[in-house]
């Protein structure tokens, strides 16, 4: 009698000492987890207070974690003095021309490839040498050919350059999603009469709009974060966002902060859309240096 | 997925011509510009010279790989920071992937959260970081002289060993989200099946991990290293903004000294010559790997 009643309570001791085992764990992983948002996100927070900060912060001792009153003067400084305006602009420009590019040209070859099965193999051939080949390789002859040219310091150099690199993960992209399109409504599009060039602006591109917005951010964010090729093929008048914030570091470990953050907030900012609004793809765009240009 | 027979009935030309704008410009843009490289990394083109050259075979070859100290070192001290940043990244992704998928509701957020500094430039990560270890104004030092870890002004990148350090640091702060979105991808792909049998037959914990996480999630773990290990024989923006190669030469990495060899010294067929070996090492650092990787699976086989 006496051990029929004590199992139950040992049974619901035992249980009560696993649901608190369990709340250990739970809040040792939240714990942690929150201890890796504070490393990867901490200097973010960082860089955007030391930019809304005022000059006499940067020298307290105590050192000023909240500015008291924060201002956009940096911002502003950055903008008229630092010609910020006009590198803020370039990188704009580029980006946005080499997506659409990048687009215009991915799109029929993909189509191709989905289609008609053009040539798909030699499609993951050149994406795997182009993953694999470093880009100092191609800057050095790219850098004297367009010397040749005169495409240095040029909007159109750097286009074209951000466009070809981008093509093939592009193409990669849209393939997936070109296949995934019902050939049903295409077919319905071709008896009706139209081209099939009529029918792939009119009829698939609509439809496939989301996965080309897909391509698309990524491809504005690869080229926006580009260094190598955006040193070298820049001018003064063309320079990048990535090229201005080099520029500061001439100052040895201490330059000047105000500007120099104020930059880098600005360089950032693009990272921090796509991150939230590609996540699904963050993985594929990743691995295929969709990011990194 | 089924295609009707219009959609194959087609004009002979059209394919051809839908992919030709794309395979045009990959011809002009890249395969042209690397066979004439390949080309001019046997003459002695030098831009600070003149725009003529003449044919000197393998001399320049011979000099990046015998003579050149200065690359060498470079080879070096891109091994030395690629090593240590690949363990961490893979040992610090697999600890966060796995954190991640022990929680339910918020997983995908803090997953965003956690993934912005891949998506960040190298530049715009190595300049936050640089201003970060700045001497005077810098977050580390007045944090730790605020909480009595440092007293005085530290210049983290005065020695070579700080300095690889602190890349280290820096590029695992900014890689580390591409292995945990790689890893969280593969251990969702683990049917869950699996850890009932294995609870079935007594492992949990520690067991269910070693015999069923690991074995499962080797393969996903070989290709995120690998696709890093790629991704830092590049290293460039990072070193330029972060030390600029400093000091003393300690942390130039091999892109980092072609670029100085071509766009400082403007030795334009010599720096040719060494991307061209920089291609030939990663080749053969790729076909190492993945024979290792053959090898090994026939022995568990």
């Amino acid at each position: 009698m006496a051990i029929a009643l004590d199992l139950p309570r040992a049974k619901s001791r035992s249980a009560r000492v696993l649901r608190v085992r369990r709340g250990v764990g739970v809040a040792l992983t939240w714990a942690t987890l929150i201890a890796a948002l504070i490393f990867f996100l901490g200097p973010f927070f960082w860089i955007v207070t030391t930019s809304v900060k005022g000059n006499e912060d940067y020298f307290a001792y105590p050192p000023v974690w909240l500015p008291a009153d924060a201002s956009l003067k940096h911002y502003a400084g950055l903008f008229t003095r630092s010609s910020g305006a006009r590198y803020f602009t370039n990188s704009l420009v580029v980006s946005t021309l080499s997506m659409l590019a990048a687009l215009l040209v991915s799109l029929p070859t993909a189509y191709s490839i989905a289609r008609w099965r053009f040539g798909g193999g030699f499609l993951s051939l050149v994406l795997l040498v182009l993953r694999m080949l470093p880009a100092i390789a191609l800057i050095i002859p790219l850098y004297i050919m367009y010397k040749q040219l005169g495409l240095t310091n040029s909007y159109l150099g750097l286009v074209i350059v951000y466009t070809v690199l981008y093509v093939p993960f592009a193409v990669w992209l849209l393939v997936g999603f070109l296949r995934d399109f019902p050939v049903e409504i295409e077919e319905a599009a071709l008896i009706d009469g139209c081209s099939r060039l009529r029918a792939l602006v009119s009829v698939v591109v609509p439809i496939i709009a989301p996965g080309l917005a897909v391509v698309a951010l990524f491809s504005f964010i690869a080229t926006w974060n580009e260094f190598l090729f955006a040193i070298v093929l820049t001018g003064i008048e063309t320079k990048t966002m990535m090229v201005l914030v080099t520029s500061f570091t001439s100052g040895g470990t201490d330059m000047f902060y105000g500007e120099a953050s104020a930059s880098v907030v600005l360089g950032v900012l693009p990272a921090f859309v796509v991150a939230f609004v590609l996540q699904r793809y963050l993985v594929k765009g990743l691995a295929l240096g969709g990011t990194k240009g | 997925m089924r295609i009707g027979a219009l959609v194959l009935k087609r004009k002979s030309w059209e394919p051809a011509a839908f992919a030709s704008p794309s395979l045009a410009l990959i011809a002009i843009v890249i395969v042209f510009p690397l066979a004439y490289s390949f080309w001019l990394s046997f003459r002695n083109f030098d831009l600070a010279v003149g725009p003529d050259s003449e044919f000197v075979g393998v001399a320049n070859y011979v000099e990046a790989l015998v003579k050149d100290t200065r690359f060498l070192n470079s080879i070096w001290n891109t091994a030395i920071i690629i090593g240590p940043s690949l363990v961490l990244e893979l040992l610090v992704g697999l600890g966060i992937a796995l954190l991640l998928t022990r929680i339910g509701r918020g997983r995908p957020i803090i997953t965003a959260l956690l993934a912005i500094p891949a998506m960040v430039s190298p530049v715009m990560a190595a300049m936050t970081w640089r201003m970060m270890f700045g001497v005077k104004y810098g977050a580390i030092n007045n944090l730790g002289r605020q909480l009595g870890v440092i007293d005085v002004y530290f210049d983290w990148f005065s020695s070579p060993l700080i300095s690889i350090v602190a890349i280290v640091m820096v590029e695992v702060w900014h890689n580390t989200a591409f292995m945990t979105l790689v890893l969280l991808a593969g251990l969702q792909s683990i049917p869950q099946e699996l850890y009932d049998a294995g609870k079935a037959d007594g492992a949990d914990g520690w067991r269910s991990f070693w015999y069923i996480t690991l074995p499962l999630l080797k393969f996903t773990m070989v290709v995120g290293l690998m696709i890093r290990l790629i991704d830092l024989t590049k290293l460039f923006g990072l070193i330029f903004v972060l030390t600029f190669g400093g000091p003393g030469g300690a942390t130039e990495t091999v892109a980092f000294s072609t670029y100085l060899a071509g766009f400082n010294d403007f030795r334009m067929s010599y720096a040719a010559a060494l991307s061209y070996v920089i291609v030939g090492g990663v080749l053969i650092l790729t076909l190492v790997f993945m024979w290792i990787q053959r090898y090994r699976e026939m022995r568990a086989a």
